[in-house]
């Protein structure tokens, strides 16, 4: 009954439902990232977000209403790494990593009485039809409703930045912030706009994490996956259609060892939780003499 | 501008001694001003953290007493903040000297785990054949080197791969604690432990000597070592010169015949080591054993000490402690007040992005 067909099937709709989280995550650092705000901060604002989320779901009742906070969340520390950088010109990764700080201590005291709450969230909710396909309906229709929103927000978040004014103006900010300033749009609003709904993003990864994935809540238990997303970022060559395939490349390895220990297979759990990091240094090391040119120029640069 | 410089431009003469005398009264204001500012930056975080605090119903005086008395004014305490403040200080170190490259490293986390794979495995190895100081030098070098590897890895893939230090780093350090978690659940898990995945302890003659009444290990004195070694290195010698040329700029330093990569990769190199040296130090001053988390977020908060001491390696002593005290003091808190340990993260964090927020605008062309 364990064919290999089975454990295909389960790795692939664990891949897109463990990879969801950081997709968010990564969808709103390549925003920010087109704008020149590079937030190593996204683990913390994840991890924000996924408390948010997680708390308002336990008062509330309603994972809706959960998922906005997460996003509120994630927005609002995400504003405090803009100011630090846009207005104070403070140095981006410092201030990120100050940030995931003050996320980490913030949600370690605030989130203590929830450690053991149980929570309904998110339901996984079949597609009629759709998710009766072989192998594609599983992995891809048959998941949690947020699962369905990145599918939206993906495409949205390619239109948003590569076909309206407001993704011109975005992505001159993170190239040519003198340009911007010359057409007399200040490049420090755009780009806190910019970081604001990356971080809103990344909160509702966290919230898919904590409400729809684990239904729990415990310290740290975004585990790395914001730094995925930052790193996933370079891989994806800013690019969000790119950031989805990479992020269920993640959310493949992360689920692959579970199954295949499942199943009753000898794997070293060791090796393949590295995976995904190798894997990406790897793919760092193949694309990036091409990826480069795609990097916005003044990333990581004042205005 | 110091006053000196003025001076020298000046006649001599009595004009001369009134310029002087009034040079040093603005600077003995502008000293009161700084420290002033200093003082209402850290007054702001406690501040802050206090008003956290209060919002989950802990008063923040009785709180700040309880840090207080069970970190700085108690002798078990500062032996604690003592102990911590070396690795925190080494791995700043491991930040402070590719920052002067223009380097980025933000895998002390990594480095420091392998620094303590690298000691543990040492002290394996040798077993009982050999002890005490011997065993423990040979345990430092191993720790150094393996940190040094790890960051060379990083240096590799920037210098031949053109990958970006800071993420390579990053990366790093999800992939040696999981060759840390490989170990301590596969071989080098001790047989007869009680089925924990840790490593055999550390017999007793191969800790670290303790020192004094505070009862801290002497990590502390190679912390300090290591600073004056690196703040000579970067000041006074040819390597740590080109280092900052570099740093500075990378082309020109290439144009005037520096050999970039290699000095880019020296930096690393020794970045890593001092890394892998926080990993043994914490390892055989503190641990004795290794297990999953070992010295987990030291990485981090080295880079944080290192942004706060401005890179600067008189500096990072003094940040390594403050922020050493605040670790501490999580214990205290938890204590006392029954607040998680790691809230006192918020202290760090607000303490960090006050004085990250201070850095002058760059004047833009």
């Amino acid at each position: 009954m364990f064919g290999s067909h089975a454990i295909l099937v389960t790795v692939l709709a664990g891949a897109v439902a463990g990879g969801t989280s950081i997709l968010f995550a990564a969808l709103g650092e390549v925003i920010s990232e087109r704008a020149g705000v590079i937030n190593v901060g996204t683990e913390g604002t994840m991890l924000v977000g996924c408390l948010a989320a997680f708390v308002t779901d336990v008062q509330t009742g309603n994972a809706w209403l959960g998922a906005l906070a997460g996003i509120a969340a994630g927005a609002a520390l995400a504003g405090v790494h803009a100011w630090m950088v846009v207005y104070r010109n403070a140095s981006q990764l410092a201030t990120g990593l100050a940030v995931m700080f003050l996320a980490l201590g913030i949600t370690s005291l605030y989130g203590a009485p929830y450690v053991s709450s149980n929570i309904t969230g998110f339901v996984q909710v079949k597609v009629p039809l759709l998710g009766d396909i072989p192998v594609l309906g599983p992995m891809l229709f048959d998941h949690d409703a947020l699962v369905y929103v990145s599918y939206g927000l993906v495409p949205a978040t390619w239109w948003l930045l590569f076909r309206t004014r407001w993704g011109l103006l975005i992505r001159t900010a993170g190239e040519r912030p003198e340009a911007l300033r010359a057409y007399g749009v200040s490049p420090a609003r755009v780009r806190t706009v910019a970081v604001v709904l990356g971080g809103g993003f990344a909160g509702l990864g966290g919230a898919q994490l904590s409400t729809a994935l684990s239904l729990t809540w415990s310290e740290s238990m975004t585990a790395g996956r914001g730094f995925i997303a930052v790193a996933l970022v370079i891989f994806a060559a800013w690019n969000p259609i790119r950031a989805l395939l990479g992020a269920w490349l993640f959310g493949a390895a992360i689920t692959l060892g579970n199954v295949l220990q499942a199943h009753g297979y000898h794997v070293n759990q060791f090796v393949l939780d590295a995976l995904p990091y190798v894997l990406t240094l790897a793919v760092l090391v193949l694309l990036l003499r091409r990826q480069r040119q795609f990097a916005p120029e003044a990333l990581g640069q004042g205005v | 501008m110091s006053a000196t410089t003025i001076t020298e431009l000046e006649e001599p003469g009595r004009r001369f001694r009134l310029r002087h005398v009034e040079l040093s009264w603005a600077r003995a204001g502008q000293l009161a001003l700084r420290v002033g500012w200093w003082i209402a930056l850290y007054g702001l975080a406690l501040v802050i953290f206090g008003a956290f605090a209060a919002s989950r119903h802990v008063d923040p005086i009785a709180m700040y007493r309880a840090m207080w008395e069970q970190t700085i004014v108690s002798p078990y305490g500062l032996g604690q903040v003592i102990d911590k403040m070396a690795p925190f200080a080494l791995a700043a170190l491991a930040v402070a000297v590719p920052a002067r490259a223009g380097l980025v490293n933000i895998g002390g986390e990594g480095q420091i785990v392998l620094g303590a794979v690298g000691a543990g495995g040492v002290s394996l190895a040798l077993g009982t054949h050999l002890t005490g100081g011997a065993a423990i030098v040979l345990m430092m070098v191993a720790g150094a080197g393996a940190g040094a590897l790890w960051a060379g890895i990083a240096a590799a893939l920037r210098l031949a791969g053109g990958v970006n230090e800071a993420i390579s780093t990053l990366l790093l350090n999800y992939v040696g604690a999981d060759v840390l978690a490989y170990l301590v659940y596969g071989s080098w898990k001790d047989a007869s432990g009680n089925g924990q995945p840790a490593s055999k302890p550390l017999p007793a003659a191969d800790y670290l000597p303790v020192w004094g009444r505070l009862q801290a290990h002497i990590g502390f004195l190679i912390a300090i070592g290591a600073a004056i070694a690196i703040g000579i290195a970067l000041r006074k010698t040819r390597w740590g010169f080109k280092l900052r040329a570099v740093g500075g700029n990378p082309e020109a330093a290439r144009r005037a015949g520096l050999r970039v990569k290699v000095l880019l990769l020296s930096a690393m190199l020794v970045g890593g080591a001092l890394a892998g040296l926080a990993g043994a130090v914490h390892y055989a001053g503190m641990e004795g054993q290794l297990r999953p988390g070992v010295a987990a977020t030291f990485g981090y908060t080295g880079f944080l000490a290192s942004w706060l001491a401005r890179h600067q390696p008189a500096k990072v002593i003094a940040a390594a402690f403050l922020l050493a005290s605040i670790a501490v003091a999580g214990n205290a808190i938890q204590l006392s007040s029954h607040l998680p340990g790691s809230a006192v993260n918020i202290l760090m964090a607000v303490v960090l992005l006050a004085v990250l927020a201070r850095r002058p605008k760059l004047v833009r062309a």
